[in-house]
């Protein structure tokens, strides 16, 4: 009897331990992820099922919601100009977190419902490595398409391991928006900033002089880039070696403490993604942003912008190298476990192609990877930010984040180390060391 | 009678055959899963890693990898020896050849070189290549070969591109690195996760934080729960409209509550925020959130306001069990209300508080939701609690052996803390006697 009671009382004592530790972690993804790219809300309307024929072969496209129509324009075109192919849409969640979640249990469990979809700038590596996509260099190489002719940045993220594997759909990159009405010149420097901004804050009923992304999440790391490329510094060499240790990576963290801890940005920008930054922007409260280009839209929306027609763009200030923008966008991959790959590659070619891009810059507002599209009057009347040389000078040198396949690792640690140096946990030159020992660790497993 | 006694089982072995139902529930759903976590934290085994992504026991070759790769390898070799001039052309000649070797020693078993051909036609096709012709195991021997020849060949590629002879550096050694990633390795890793996080400073952050967060918030909850639970036992007008509103903060979904904290915290509209700078608790709004000590405080505040009803309500009917002749007999015998709540209410509460305890601390070790939202485990992982690092390790970055590793570890911190309070309580309650 005792043996059996003392088994019950174990195992009772295991159970309650096991079945309350089983309902402990709700895998409920929040918004801790990648850049937001777009910050879209509304649902695009999907394509309607047009009656298939016997030899239509049909494509099922994913993509993050479209606040617009010109995905549905795009497919239209694309439709139009092989009536032999027939493309749905797939919608992902918004946050590009969860895609990136969805996609991965998707693909590792090798399915082929959809053939093309869209990746974050951050991705190839990690989905190449995974053997999720297609390398398309023979397919490139066939049809001859001019690499030469996309933002150099954005295609090479789509590089990996020599060979290619996505194509640029969009670029997006950190752009300094400041008012007309207050500044009269846009800040060059850093310093220049810090400057204007003290000098700003409090006139025109603005209660900050800059805004900024601080929390620990991906934006942080985008800032953390910026800061740190336009002193020299980096973060991985060209051959993927950690080098995130030196004094120019230092400098740049520095200043980015510098401005983190000063009063003139809110004292809780340590907990600002992008909503709270543009929020405060748009009410009026400060007259320097680091954002997205998104924001020159944002701002101009009467319904929810106080300072219509008032806003003027820059790049960001630069360091003592120059000005540097930290890369965002996406691309198009096609999926390797697709049943249709040529057609899969004829739809992607087209939608990054000159005919795609433009229908997205036009309807959609993205700004094309493909550099002579700014050279069209159409795209250049769509926004004025892509006939402002400022603007594709500022997207074309953009610097993106390490190419890995550790990526999400990677960047873990750079937002916990930045984050404990903006909390004034530790200094940069203990951030940056941790960082390099902790990066190295995980390149060597 | 004396023939259905010898059928029929003795009292002991019935009594076996009665509990052996409830051992088999408890295997399938509590031992099995944790043996497997456990297994699987003895690998390294990762989602996004297709070499990886399953236990491989011995060395083998992705032949879908190395089949797309290597006439990569040999294309960008061939290029660079075509531009190349003189010794450096010699070398990348002589590379090539080697690289051809290579492969053929690997042909020579008659499997590579079927399914080399057959992987070849399917990826010219762009078909995917199925599972059972991907993976071909390799001795040790041949790895070995393999290995040597891939570190030789990238040394030269290396050297040459360092004394700037190639054209496309970055081509051909990255080529290298995705023929090196098609070697299959065994992925049994043993104890080294648990090596690792027991010497790592971010899981001891982690754990502290649980441990700080559990302890602190536990006990406020206690203390406050019990007043709750004394007031509301009390008779007095509206009552019984008292004691529901008192759990409304517990109601609410832990999510929605984190975001409703959220923006009472906030550094500029909060109103929190805002009352403790006007009582001079902080000095600023933006302290709340952006500092380690506002943090973890604020997580704690909101636990507490989330779960104390939850306590006040179990000591409540705790409460209500006590006889009330017992205090009428107090009161005749001169006790005040002081004697009577340390020599009666309390000693009659202890199962009740117990109980409570093991169901609050279990609770708060495993906090996830409320943590997540609220903070995401910022400042500079100030306010990261154990289950946030185990989902962060598993989740985001697809590392499923390392994170099985520390949900074990918060299974075994789980196991002994509920072992304590059940040794605390056996005593109590779950025994039937025998200790009598």
């Amino acid at each position: 009897m005792k043996v059996a009671k003392r088994l019950t009382s174990a195992g009772l004592t295991l159970l309650m331990a096991f079945s309350l530790a089983a309902c402990s972690s709700t895998p409920q993804q929040a918004s801790t992820d990648t850049t937001p790219s777009q910050p879209s809300t509304p649902t695009a309307p999907k394509t309607e099922p047009s009656q298939p024929t016997a030899e239509k072969i049909k494509l099922v496209y994913a993509r993050g919601k479209d606040a617009t129509d010109s995905t549905k324009k795009l497919v239209e075109a694309f439709q139009k100009a092989h009536p032999n192919i027939e493309v749905e849409i797939r919608e992902m969640p918004a946050d590009s977190g969860q895609s990136h979640d969805q996609y991965v249990t998707m693909f590792s469990a090798q399915s082929s419902e959809i053939d093309v979809f869209d990746l974050d700038v951050i991705w190839p590596a990690e989905f190449a490595q995974a053997g999720y996509l297609l390398p398309l260099d023979r397919l490139m190489e066939q049809d001859g398409i001019e690499t030469g002719k996309y933002i150099k940045g954005a295609m090479d993220a789509g590089n990996f391991g020599g060979q290619q594997w996505t194509m640029p759909k969009f670029i997006d990159a950190g752009l300094l928006f400041y008012r007309k009405d207050l500044v009269s010149e846009a800040p060059k420097t850093w310093d220049d900033l810090i400057a204007q901004a003290k000098a700003t804050k409090g006139k025109g009923g603005t209660k900050f002089g800059y805004l900024m992304q601080a929390k620990q999440y991906e934006g942080l790391v985008c800032n953390f880039v910026e800061f740190s490329a336009s002193y020299g510094g980096k973060i991985l060499d060209e051959q993927g070696k950690v080098a995130v240790n030196n004094p120019a990576t230092i400098k740049g963290l520095k200043k980015m403490i510098e401005v983190v801890k000063s009063d003139f940005v809110p004292s809780n920008v340590t907990t600002f993604m992008e909503p709270e930054s543009h929020t405060a922007f748009l009410e009026g409260q400060a007259p320097f942003i680091r954002n997205w280009p998104y924001q020159f839209a944002l701002a101009q929306d009467q319904a929810q912008s106080k300072i219509v027609d008032q806003v003027a763009i820059a790049p960001l200030p630069a360091g003592d190298v120059g000005s540097a923008a930290a890369l965002g966008g996406w691309m198009g991959g096609i999926n390797k476990f697709s049943k249709h790959p040529k057609e899969a590659w004829e739809f992607l070619k087209f939608m990054t192609g000159p005919e795609g891009q433009k229908i997205s810059a036009i309807e959609g507002g993205l700004a094309p990877t493909y550099l002579p599209a700014y050279e069209d009057a159409d795209v250049q009347k769509a926004s004025p930010l892509f006939a402002n040389k400022d603007f594709v000078d500022g997207v074309s040198a953009a610097v993106s984040r390490p190419t890995t396949p550790i990526y999400p690792k990677i960047s873990e640690v750079i937002q916990i180390e930045v984050s404990k140096a903006l909390a004034g946990q530790q200094t940069a030159e203990q951030a940056v060391q941790n960082m390099e020992t902790q990066m190295n660790d995980l390149m060597r497993n | 009678m004396n023939r259905s006694t010898k059928m029929s089982l003795s009292e002991k072995q019935m009594g076996y055959v009665l509990i052996f139902p409830a051992l088999l529930i408890i295997l399938v759903i509590a031992i099995w899963p944790v043996m497997r976590s456990f297994w699987i934290s003895l690998h390294d085994i990762r989602l996004n890693d297709p070499t990886k992504s399953e236990i491989h026991s011995s060395y083998g070759l992705d032949m879908e990898r190395y089949v797309s790769t290597l006439p990569n390898l040999l294309r960008y070799v061939k290029r660079e020896a075509d531009s190349a001039e003189g010794s450096s052309k010699e070398k990348l000649n002589a590379l090539q050849v080697q690289i051809e070797q290579m492969n053929t020693s690997l042909n020579q078993t008659g499997e590579v070189a079927s399914r080399y051909q057959m992987i070849d036609q399917l990826l010219l096709d762009f078909k995917p290549v199925p599972t059972e012709l991907k993976y071909v195991s390799l001795s040790n021997l041949q790895t070995e070969s393999i290995k040597n020849t891939l570190a030789e060949i990238r040394a030269v590629l290396l050297q040459m591109s360092e004394q700037k002879l190639l054209s496309k550096p970055e081509g051909a050694l990255g080529v290298i690195q995705g023929i090196e990633a098609s070697i299959i390795e065994p992925n049994f890793v043993g104890f080294a996760y648990y090596k690792k996080f027991l010497t790592d400073a971010r899981m001891w952050g982690a754990m502290y934080n649980t441990a700080f967060f559990t302890v602190i918030s536990v006990a406020i909850e206690l203390v406050l729960g019990i007043l709750i639970a004394l007031l509301i036992n009390r008779p007095f007008r509206g009552r019984s409209l008292v004691r529901a509103t008192v759990l409304i903060p517990w109601a609410i979904p832990t999510v929605i509550s984190a975001m409703m904290w959220k923006f009472l915290y906030d550094g500029q509209n909060g109103i929190v925020a805002y009352l403790f700078e006007q009582a001079g608790l902080i000095a600023d709004m933006g302290m709340l959130l952006t500092t380690k000590a506002g943090a973890m405080f604020s997580v704690i505040l909101a636990d507490v306001w989330k779960t104390t009803p939850f306590m006040a309500l179990l000591i409540f009917a705790g409460l209500q069990t006590i006889p009330q002749s017992l205090y009428e007999a107090a009161s005749v015998d001169g006790a005040t209300r002081t004697q009577q709540f340390f020599r009666i209410t309390l000693p009659m509460l202890k199962s009740t508080i117990l109980v409570a305890l093991l169901f609050r601390t279990l609770d708060a070790f495993r906090v996830f939701d409320l943590i997540y939202t609220l903070t995401g485990g910022a400042p500079g992982n100030s306010t990261e609690t154990i289950s946030i690092y185990a989902y962060k390790t598993m989740f985001a970055q697809m590392s499923f052996g390392e994170g099985s590793a520390l949900a074990v570890i918060v299974f075994l911190c789980v196991a002994l803390i509920s072992i304590g309070y059940v040794k605390i309580l056996g005593a109590d309650l779950l025994s039937d006697g025998s200790s009598k």
